[in-house]
């Protein structure tokens, strides 16, 4: 099978690449933005071999994650910030016991039950650690129905070789939104068990464990340690952004996911309107890309963070240009989705021309 | 000038709200009410449709069908 071109859901492109992917087990509980993914993996199982369960809640799925992934298999879950919420310890779980996994958040409007609609507030949870315990999640953000179903494999490759839980921070519109995708063919994602897994003792090795209690501080010191140097060589060698019109920017549009896609109007009308705007958008939001940031603060006048939230990667992108550059912040908070033309005039106003 | 109406299958209604913006009548909202998966769905308001079927055309998931009657000669 070759490239297929197809018109989906964010949701089922994001399902189907994954079963491209090679994905051999799934679990997860429905919520909306997000049970289409549920909803598409249960139809095409029994079709298609690979497993698919409900679980009884949003806990018990991670912790059948963390069995499956352990058991070493190429696993998966997905939810909607509440029930992402409720996944947290056993994310710990999974980073102390070195896991791969991918996890998928459609982002919905929040804090408390919320509302079912797009979006953003769930960056710290996702990139400062959430569960408990010095561990950090890889964070890649789409903003479009082809990264979502990209960014599965990126997601599987990553997790895999670092043996880390990846996870897909996306969000209500995108999970809904009907666009074209270019769909990778079937069993393009190679698959070894991996020695490590706990697959039965055979006599021809040692006998496989995977465990997160370290009772002498001593041990637990060092496999902090061990965690850390992994989280250095991924902020070293996995960092990824995409830049537009930066090179001669005076006002940078600092975004992610659907915030990005919404700056990239906002940025034409700037520069209709005869103002040298550009974009930095950060593909993976752990690792961070601070040091293209620290650089574009050496030529831009003005940051301009723009989130579906109260202003949470304004942090990242404040220690990216350190202080050399204002940074300046505009939003939306509680599902409610920011107007291009009032991005426009906030920039009209911190440029203070026309 | 023909008359119309529309019926939207509001359990594959998202409540994007592209029809509303679409319809050239003013003859759609969204509901009060939500639906099993807690979208608000789009509705009929006002009995003005023309049928020109626009909203059909730009319902990303394919929600509505449009019917179209001539209208009764006097
Ligand atoms: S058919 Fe035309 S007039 Fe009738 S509801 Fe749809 S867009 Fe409006
Ligand atoms: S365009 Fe379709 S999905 Fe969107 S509100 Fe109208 S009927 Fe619902």
């Amino acid at each position: 099978m070759t490239k297929e071109i197809r018109l989906m859901k964010g949701n089922e492109a994001l399902a189907e690449a994954s079963i491209r992917a090679g994905l051999q087990a799934y679990f997860g509980y429905p919520i909306t933005p997000q049970s289409e993914v549920l909803e598409y993996f249960a139809e095409q199982a029994p079709k298609r071999g690979f497993t698919v369960l409900q679980a009884e809640s949003e806990v018990a799925s991670i912790n059948m994650v963390f069995g499956a992934a352990g058991a070493g298999a190429r696993v998966m879950t997905s939810s909607s910030s509440p029930g992402i919420s409720l996944m947290q310890e056993g994310l710990s779980y999974i980073a102390a016991g070195e896991l791969p996994c991918l996890i998928v958040n459609v982002n919905r409007g929040g804090p408390g039950l919320g509302t079912i609609q797009p979006g953003q507030g769930d960056y710290f949870q996702s990139t400062k650690g959430g569960g408990h315990g010095d561990y950090h999640l890889i964070v890649l953000a789409p903003s479009s129905v082809q990264e979502m179903a990209d960014f599965v494999f990126e997601g599987f490759k990553l997790a895999e070789k670092y043996r880390n839980p990846v996870m897909i921070l996306t969000d209500g519109a995108l999970g809904q939104m009907m666009e074209k995708v270019e769909l990778p063919p079937e069993g393009s994602l190679p698959y070894v068990r991996p020695e490590w897994a706990t697959t039965g003792k055979a006599a021809t090795r040692e006998r496989n464990i995977v465990t997160t209690l370290f009772i002498e501080p001593e041990v637990m010191e060092q496999v902090n340690i061990k965690l850390q140097k992994k989280y250095t060589e991924i902020c070293e060698k996995e960092v990824r952004y995409e830049t537009i019109n930066c090179e001669d920017a005076e006002i940078v549009l600092c975004a992610y996911g659907l915030s990005a896609r919404i700056s990239q109007k906002a940025m034409d009308l700037a520069r209709e309107g005869g103002i040298k705007a550009g974009i930095f958008r950060p593909i993976t939001l752990y690792p961070y890309p601070y040091e293209i940031l620290n650089k574009l603060a050496e030529t831009a006048d003005h940051f301009l963070d723009v989130e579906m939230n109260a202003g949470q990667m304004i942090e990242d992108v404040r220690l990216g240009v350190n202080g050399k550059k204002p940074v300046h912040f505009t939003g939306r908070m509680g599902g409610m989705i920011p107007d291009p033309e009032v991005i426009y005039q906030e920039i009209v106003k911190i440029v203070g021309k026309k | 000038m023909i008359k119309g109406t529309v019926k939207i299958a509001s359990e594959i209604c998202k409540g994007c709200e592209l029809c509303i913006v679409a319809c050239p009548q003013d003859s759609l909202q969204l509901s009060r009410e939500i639906n099993l998966r807690g979208y608000r769905y789009a509705e009929l308001k006002d009995d003005n449709c023309t049928g020109c079927i626009n909203c059909a055309l730009v319902c990303p998931d394919s929600a509505i069908t449009v019917y179209r009657m001539p209208k009764k000669s006097k």
